[in-house]
């Protein structure tokens, strides 16, 4: 009898496994679920507003930007991990500006085309639909240098009250320290020829780029662990979920990764100082507003000396510095980040949004 | 304290020398691909790779021009020539746009209250 119902059982184990395989192996899981409404485009970019879940508890409402690379719907993973879901239950008017995905009339597109031309404008809109004279800013990864270009720019004239980068690529003194920086040295890496051959960065060549600075573990490793919790379906659905946005990348606009790799990468010359988008200095002590800058302790992609040292150079007076656990994405999607980084990020956005 | 020491099986086993095998190929792999010499290596394959992919699509792009001229259609720089100006017509749109609900927001407010300069106001006459 315990014989047969051990066989069952394993049979049973066996058929869940099977059907989950089978999920992750043929479909999409679906991500950025939660209900929201377009309220401007411009070209690809779109501005959303979160429906609210709660009554609004902040005045001050907060605008997402995510990199250029990849889609945005990280911030809205999936129910019961997402960090829009978390920010609405906490009563913020929460709006994300989409990029979209560039076509081959976008490779002209530049960082300051972003950071001044499409970002004030969906800042104007927010500020003219929501009535409101302030705002929040959170930039993560690319979003957040185009934040910080904006916020030297133009955020005091715009009414930027708090800035929020999470692991933002700003400061490369240290190219030793910084694995892409060895991997994008002109010696190794013709920029030109590639945007020669292609207009804009493929997705495929950004993606193989960021997987090899570890490649078993983003190559193997990943699939081991799904191996390993075949029959849990909830680490099966959160494995799914993030492979389904990991395996979307979309391409890097050619003017934009060009500036990105010379005048970053190579050239450091925002920290320098010397940085100019669209014939204007980018001069960072320009930036007043509240400034709280997240570091990830365990991102290889950004390594905490790509801004550790930024704060420094702001003129804001209120400015913090967060270390939190984690890596690049993780520190903001993993399974620890509901319990660990949301709540410190919420905690200080609260204090600054009365 | 005591430390409960896990029962032996054999998947336990082989998950256990699995993931010490990808721990080694891990290090290894890191030690490999950080050195000058990988990244000329790639930088070797990657240089022909570009140029003939220039070369193909500058040739495409030519052939593909020439039969749409000939069917009467517009070019690939064309359809991204007008996908620019409307983007740009979009952002002169959103800018007028702007305007006009700045201009409609002033409207719809409040006059400021005539004063007769003593701080109190003009009795409105009546006729």
């Amino acid at each position: 009898m315990a014989t047969e119902e051990k066989a069952t059982g394993f049979i049973d184990r066996l058929s869940i496994m099977a059907d989950n395989l089978l999920k992750v192996a043929t479909t999409k899981a679906p991500i950025g679920q939660t209900p929201r409404q377009a309220i401007w485009t411009l070209n690809k970019a779109t501005l959303y507003r979160y429906t609210p879940v709660t009554e609004q508890k902040h005045p001050v409402p907060i605008l997402l930007v995510f990199a250029l690379m990849n889609k945005s719907s990280i911030m809205d993973l999936r129910p019961g991990n997402s960090f829009v879901e978390y920010l609405l239950s906490k009563g913020y008017d929460t709006w994300l500006l989409d990029w979209g995905t560039p076509g081959p009339e976008d490779a002209q597109n530049g960082l300051g085309d972003y950071a001044l031309e499409y970002l004030p404008r969906a800042v104007r809109k927010l500020k003219s639909y929501a009535g409101v004279e302030t705002f929040t800013l959170l930039g993560w990864c690319i979003g957040a240098m185009l934040s910080t270009i904006y916020s030297s720019l133009r955020g005091e004239r715009d009414g930027l009250q708090n800035l929020i980068l999470l692991t933002a690529p700003l400061d490369f003194s240290k190219p030793e320290a910084i694995s892409l920086a060895a991997m994008t040295e002109e010696r190794y890496f013709d920029v030109d020829r590639v945007l020669q051959a292609y207009g804009n960065m493929p997705a495929g060549l950004i993606d193989y780029g960021a997987k090899m600075l570890k490649p078993v573990e983003n190559f193997v490793g990943g699939y081991a662990r799904l191996l390993d919790n075949l029959d849990n379906p909830k680490v099966v659905e959160s494995w799914h979920a993030m492979n389904t946005w990991v395996n979307d990348p979309i391409p890097l606009p050619g003017a934009a990764f060009r500036q990105f790799i010379v005048d970053f990468y190579r050239g450091n010359k925002l920290m320098k100082g010397s940085l100019r988008v669209r014939g204007e200095l980018v001069d960072l002590s320009k930036l007043t507003a509240n400034v709280l800058n997240v570091i990830g302790e365990d991102d290889h992609i950004t390594p905490p000396c790509q801004s550790e040292n930024l704060l420094e150079k702001l003129g804001s007076t209120d400015k913090q510095l967060l270390r939190v656990p984690g890596g690049h994405i993780g520190l903001m999607a993993g399974s620890a980040a509901a319990k660990g980084t949301w709540p410190k990020i919420e905690s200080w956005l609260s204090a600054h949004s009365g | 304290m005591s430390h409960e020491k896990k029962p032996f099986t054999v998947s336990g086993a082989v998950r256990s020398a699995r993931d010490s095998m990808l721990e080694d190929f891990a290090r290894l792999a890191l030690a490999v691909t950080t050195t000058n010499a990988w990244r000329k290596v790639n930088a070797a394959v990657m240089k022909p790779t570009l140029i003939v992919s220039a070369v193909v699509k500058e040739k495409r792009d030519e052939a593909m021009a020439d039969v749409l001229e000939k069917l009467n259609m517009p070019s690939r720089q064309e359809v991204t020539n007008v996908a620019q100006r409307l983007t740009r017509i979009e952002m002169a749109l959103d800018d007028i746009g702007a305007g006009l609900d700045q201009l409609r927001k002033q409207s719809a407010a409040p006059r400021p209250q005539l004063s007769n300069g003593h701080g109190h106001d003009r009795p409105v006459k009546e006729a």
